[in-house]
């Protein structure tokens, strides 16, 4: 129970500190939304393909911009337990009784907790963009998916944290998360992907979430068959990167 | 409390390139008391505090605190200490409060009695005005205090001080020299308190080690260390008609004069210090010789470092002045 | 010898000095060279279908074809951004002091710092053609299409270079140059950079056909696709070097109020 309490008073401080520091709060809430709207207006012709079967481009995205602002909600907070690792405030953690699991989900939570932010965010501009909800149960699923995504982001950058030490990785921290969504079925179905790109969006587990999520937002159903790919493919995420963020939690005083 | 509050035995740590930071320390320090680990930097201060208080594994030996094995049991460790570092790591974008609380939850402690200990620190440490700023926005000062008030969130049974003064005004560092001493008084909460300073050390702790590369090269109460480098120096200048032989002459019934202790005068080491003092003036008014100045130099820690390690101790020429 | 010559060979030496210092910094060649051929092999992954099956998008041999001028522009912008933060960091490191403390001339100052992000600009245009040139792009152009594409590509470079210098010395902080860059990440996506603007609608695409950075695109575009003509060829170079006689008018401009400041 003590890892709930403290994981929450961590989460509570790390969400107190975006809202204090905008140079970190706004651009997390404006990179989903450019996302959103730079693909969609960018690419808006791509929607005529056959395999889009006539669905809207802007709906299309929205899952996409969804995932991509719960990827960067999980990538602030590894940077900034990186900031805490490098100033000093860690220690202060560190000695403390706190658990230590409760130093890896507090920042976790709190990227889910910003992971719901941006993904309202790119709904309520969806909407401004004339693509309404896709009823309850599909937004919740959705919300989930982001929700799964974050803690997913959040734990590699975290991991990345507790092994450098330093806010010089937060380049590391985004890389690989922008190349796990690009790289996957970001703007075309997987049918309707050429060469070998295709080839590791096959392999890529964010196709399936992507997939799971876009299915709700654009039948308005929630269909299993497209759905537990996704949940699978969180599932396996979070439990090989839960393992490379908690793995470092050992070591901490071997430094 | 009879056990120890810290105990180590041979410690080492050893950091890459084989620079060995803490090389073999062996200490005790009793329940109850200000113990003052004194040393220049980059002694091991810092290292032996970060073992001590669980953020770094000792390469070998072994240290408990507080009655339990630092590596063996950690957590137990945790809970009954305090720690104020010497980069006060305090988070510039939150408010005193809000650490304050924050800080009560890392210990689990109950909501209602994370406030109520919030409230009482800040009001203990005098920070209620203070209390809902940001703490980008405190003084040098302010931020130490805060950073002691968070130590204390969970009424350690030890507390550890990493060069609590270290950056900060004179008025400040005696202020915060107050706190320490009544904590202490009060609570009876063990301080274990690193610092460069000698002044802070021979003020504060009743007892003192110094540590140098690595190693322990003296440790015992201030008093004592420094009664060790000998008794306390007597000078005495000639005034008008007077001579520096008359004066030795005067003085030599104290003890062996000291040859070339000061110029235009003589000196002897005066057992009994300063209540011997008076001794030696009347006896120089009895004989009849006039002198100009009189002056009794106690040893310092510094002749105590000096003695041990053959250097002075880096930044005690800058110390600040006594307030 | 006439008295051009000096400034002639310092620009050499301190384009050289820029040039050195950005290939020992992986930092600053790296998201230059990486990033612009990423997202062309996504992009040309995910709407190679276009081609034929999108109403609007011009006549390709294949998505490649259409995409390398995308990836030169943006490269461009990347290297600029890159430059004109290592430039401030010259300002606050005291290396910019130093030389104008030396008889150097002013203009070398500014020229010297073009002259490395120009040859970072061919650098990467003949790079990122030969790497499309590998996986089945062509010019359609030939030679004197493909000499076009670098023509542009070197004078929008100059004209990135001299808004780097520009706000290097408006704000002193690499930092601050940095952070521009998503400024020029939108100016990049809301543009025919990526896709056609045919195929764009309403305000997007309204946006997307004053951006200059489409008529630059464009232009280039038509060297590699076919279709280029006189007009268009000069459309490009035109807005090229409209937009480096801006930059560069700004921080020459900007440059002398320094000095006269530090004087």
């Amino acid at each position: 129970m003590r890892v709930v309490t403290v994981s929450l008073g961590l989460a509570g401080r790390n969400l107190l500190l975006v809202r204090r520091v905008p140079s970190v709060f706004i651009p997390s809430l404006v990179m989903p939304l450019f996302i959103l709207i730079a693909t969609a207006g960018a690419f808006h012709g791509i929607g005529a393909l056959p395999q889009f079967a006539g669905e809207s481009y802007l709906a299309f995205t929205i899952p996409m911009a969804a995932i991509m602002g719960a990827g960067f909600a999980g990538i602030n907070s590894g940077m900034t337990l990186a900031r805490d690792l490098e100033g000093g405030f860690f220690d202060r953690l560190q000695s403390s009784p706190a658990p230590r699991l409760a130093l890896v989900f507090g920042p976790m939570l709190a990227a889910q907790a910003r992971g719901i932010l941006t993904t309202a965010v790119v709904f309520i501009a969806g909407m401004i963009g004339g693509v309404m909800l896709p009823g309850v149960g599909p937004t919740l699923l959705i919300f989930a998916f982001g929700l799964l995504f974050a803690a997913a982001a959040s734990f590699w950058a975290i991991g990345v944290a507790l092994r450098s030490r330093t806010v010089q990785a937060a380049p590391i921290m985004q890389l690989v998360v922008f190349l796990s969504v690009f790289m996957s079925v970001a703007y075309v179905p997987l049918d309707a992907m050429h060469g070998w790109l295709g080839a590791i969006a096959r392999y890529n587990p964010v196709t399936y979430i992507l997939n799971a999520s876009r299915s709700a937002e654009l039948t308005g159903t929630v269909n299993w068959s497209e759905t537990w790919p996704g949940l699978v493919s969180a599932a396996a995420l979070l439990l090989v990167l839960g393992a490379f963020a908690l793995n470092p939690l050992r070591h901490l005083e071997n430094r | 409390m009879s056990a120890p509050a810290v105990e180590t035995r041979d410690l080492v740590r050893e950091f890459k390139g084989g620079i060995r930071a803490v090389d073999g320390v062996s200490l005790t320090v009793d329940s109850g008391g200000i113990f003052g680990f004194l040393g220049p930097n980059g002694a091991g201060k810092s290292t032996m505090v970060r073992m001590l208080t669980t953020l770094l594994r000792p390469t070998s030996g072994t240290a408990v605190v507080a009655g339990y094995d630092v590596m063996a049991d950690p957590g137990a460790v945790r809970r009954r200490i305090g720690v104020a570092l010497q980069d006060a790591a305090i988070d510039p974008y939150m408010t005193g409060r809000e650490l304050l609380r924050l800080q009560g939850v890392l210990h689990g402690l109950p909501r209602a009695e994370c406030r109520a200990r919030a409230e009482d620190l800040l009001a203990r440490v005098g920070l209620e005005d203070a209390a809902d700023r940001r703490v980008g926005t405190y003084s040098g000062g302010m931020r130490r205090r805060l950073d002691l008030a968070l130590s204390l969130v969970h009424e350690p049974v030890v507390l550890f001080l990493d060069e609590p003064t270290t950056g900060l005004d004179p008025t400040s560092r005696v202020a915060l020299w107050e706190e320490v001493r009544r904590l202490n008084a009060e609570h009876g909460t063990t301080i274990f308190l690193t610092t460069q300073y000698l002044e802070e050390a021979d003020q504060l702790a009743d007892r003192v080690a110094i540590i140098d590369g690595g190693r322990i090269v003296a440790d015992g109460a201030p008093a004592a260390l420094k009664a060790g480098i000998g008794e306390p120096l007597l000078t005495v200048t000639a005034g008008e008609g007077s001579t520096p032989e008359a004066i030795a002459g005067v003085l030599a019934r104290f003890g062996p004069i000291i040859p070339g202790s000061v110029e235009n005068g003589a000196g002897v080491r005066l057992p009994g210090g300063s209540s011997a003092m008076a001794d030696a003036v009347r006896a120089l008014d009895d004989a009849g010789v006039r002198f100009q100045s009189i002056d009794l130099a106690e040893p310092t820690l510094d002749d105590v470092f000096l003695k041990c390690t053959g250097r002075h101790l880096e930044g005690a020429g800058d110390e600040a002045p006594a307030a | 010898m006439t008295a051009a010559a000096p400034a002639l060979r310092q620009t050499a030496a301190l384009a050289w000095r820029s040039i050195i210092t950005t290939i020992r910094l992986p930092q600053a060649w790296f998201p230059a060279l990486f990033f612009p051929l990423v997202l062309m092999a996504i992009f040309t992954a995910s709407f190679g279908g276009a081609p034929g099956a999108v109403p609007g998008f011009p006549p390709v041999r294949g998505f490649l074809d259409f995409a390398v001028c995308g990836a030169i522009v943006q490269g461009v912008l990347i290297g600029g951004t890159s430059a004109g933060a290592a430039f401030a960091t010259d300002i606050e490191g005291g290396f910019f002091d130093r030389l104008v403390a030396s008889p150097t001339s002013r203009v070398a100052i500014l020229t010297g710092r073009l002259g490395a992000s120009m040859a970072l600009g061919l650098f990467q245009a003949v790079l990122f053609i030969g790497i499309a040139w590998i996986f089945g792009a062509r010019v359609d152009g030939g030679i004197t299409g493909f000499l076009v594409v670098l023509l542009i590509a070197v004078i929008f470079a100059a004209a990135v270079g001299g808004l780097g210098v520009y706000l290097a010395i408006r704000t002193g902080s690499g930092e601050a140059v940095q952070g521009m860059f998503p400024l020029f990440f939108a100016l990049l996506f809301f543009s025919s950079a990526f896709f056609p603007i045919e195929t764009m609608t309403g305000w997007y695409a309204a946006v997307a056909r004053v951006n200059p950075i489409s008529w630059l695109v464009e232009s280039m575009r038509l060297e590699i696709i076919g279709g280029a003509t006189v007009g268009t060829t000069l459309a490009g170079i035109g807005t090229a070097l409209g937009l480096a006689v801006i930059t560069i008018g700004a921080s020459a401009l900007a440059l002398r109020r320094r000095l006269r400041v530090a004087a």
